[in-house]
């Protein structure tokens, strides 16, 4: 079962990920056609690994069957030293670990708290969070292979693109663990499945994610904002509370001058009243 | 005078109150209520209101878009309500420019690919100094100060209330 794992490692890199899924669920009646799924790949569209690695596919190829992890370290390419960890052809132990990660059904501190497909099905937690963790691994290219075990267990696509869909959120937690070996000066995230990952889009991508989150503080803020849904008229919301507040302002305003002074503004009663 | 009941003395609530009732003697102190007719109540309350704003920026200080664009603004106003020949000179060239390069920035359209530009354009209207601002910062900023004019309501219609029962 090692030599065949092994094997299966030197094939190609991006499909490491679900080769160690093979290798530590399935039983051996699954490589042949993981081969066949693997072989195919290679010579795929853009947004596969060899577009990551922004080389051309021979090239990339090459890198791949060479052992020699240092060129690819130099490589201007984003996630490289999560595929410089999947340059490690693992030993028995590194199998055996990866096959018990997905058999503990462990709640591993998975952000992804607010996909419920996810946490209903603590397996699919686990394989999709080992599949996020895991090095190495193309958007386009994933469910073609993964679809034998991702059938096998029983887990639908929806789902995994939706946790996938959620890895962003957790990809500084991912980033941690990876980077510990090694710091590069680039943003390392990791792409939704069937989005672009060019710099542009990327920052985009980024932006919008801020305002998102500066959205949902202003629903808390305003009240009954949070039942409203769609983003215009959560701003039309907004709008509406803070002319209602500057109104009061000058409501408020009017009537302390208005005010008949029978007393002095002294401080101390004024505080003391609040 | 120490405030014994105010949780913290260097809150935004007690900054603001301390300076607001400072500016609301000083108002009292300028015009005794002799006669409570309508044009002297609405010049007071104008007055009011003015102090009421630029107690709140002068509790925030410079440390948002928002306090620095209003402190800005008041001081531009009082300078050229002071005096019109100095108003003229400086106090009307800044504005001159700043409103260029508030139109500039509008009339860009800031589409920046999402779908709300009529709201964002509202609301940058009513934030003040929200016409130089991005989304993303007008939506940061628009959060401090809904949080800033909640406490503003607050602390006045404390005041308002203990002093006409």
């Amino acid at each position: 079962m090692e030599s065949n794992a092994g094997t299966l490692e030197t094939r190609s890199n991006k499909t490491a990920l679900e080769r160690e899924e093979v290798a530590a669920l399935e039983s051996l009646q699954f490589t042949d056609e993981i081969h066949c799924l693997m072989s195919a790949p290679a010579t795929d569209n853009a947004s596969s690994f060899t577009a990551l690695l922004e080389l051309p596919a021979p090239q990339a190829v090459q890198l791949i069957h060479s052992p020699d992890s240092a060129k690819l370290i130099a490589a201007p390419a984003p996630n490289v030293e999560d595929f410089k960890g999947g340059f490690h052809f693992p030993s028995n132990g590194g199998l055996i670990e990866r096959a018990a990660r997905f058999s503990v059904f462990a709640g591993e501190g998975n952000n992804n708290s607010d996909s419920p497909e996810a946490t209903s099905n603590n397996s699919s937690a686990n394989l999709q969070k080992a599949v996020k963790s895991e090095p190495a691994e193309t958007d386009s290219s994933q469910p073609l292979i993964s679809d034998p075990t991702v059938e096998n267990r029983g887990i639908k696509r929806k789902d995994r693109e939706k946790v996938k869909g959620q890895t962003k959120k957790s990809k500084t937690t991912v980033k941690e663990s990876s980077d510990d070996t090694e710091k590069l000066p680039y943003v390392h995230v990791r792409a939704r499945r069937g989005q672009a990952t060019d710099s542009h889009s990327l920052a985009e991508r980024a932006r919008r994610e801020k305002i998102n989150a500066r959205m949902k503080l202003l629903q808390e803020l305003v009240p009954g904002c949070n039942k409203i849904s769609g983003t215009a008229l959560v701003l039309d919301e907004i709008i509406n509370h803070v002319q209602s507040l500057q109104r009061q302002v000058e409501f408020l305003s009017m009537r302390l001058a208005a005010v008949n002074p029978r007393v002095d503004f002294n401080f101390d009663s004024v505080f003391t009243a609040e | 005078m120490n405030n014994p009941h105010h949780l913290n003395p260097t809150s935004l609530k007690s900054r603001f109150t301390t300076r607001f009732l400072r500016a609301l003697t000083k108002i009292r102190a300028q015009k005794p209520i002799s006669s409570s007719s309508p044009t002297e109540i609405f010049r007071r309350y104008r007055r009011i209101k003015v102090a009421a704003d630029k107690s709140m920026a002068y509790s925030v200080r410079s440390r948002r878009i928002w306090s620095r664009a209003m402190l800005w603004k008041l001081r531009s106003r009082s300078y050229r309500r002071q005096d019109p020949c100095s108003g003229r000179r400086s106090g009307k060239t800044n504005q001159a420019i700043m409103k260029k390069s508030s139109n500039e920035n509008t009339t860009t359209r800031r589409e920046d690919g999402v779908g709300f530009v009529e709201e964002a354009d509202e609301l940058r209207q009513l934030v003040p100094g929200g016409e130089t601002m991005n989304l993303c910062n007008l939506l940061d900023e628009t959060a401090h100060y809904i949080k800033c004019l909640t406490t503003q309501v607050q602390e006045m219609k404390k005041i308002a209330d203990f002093y006409s029962f």
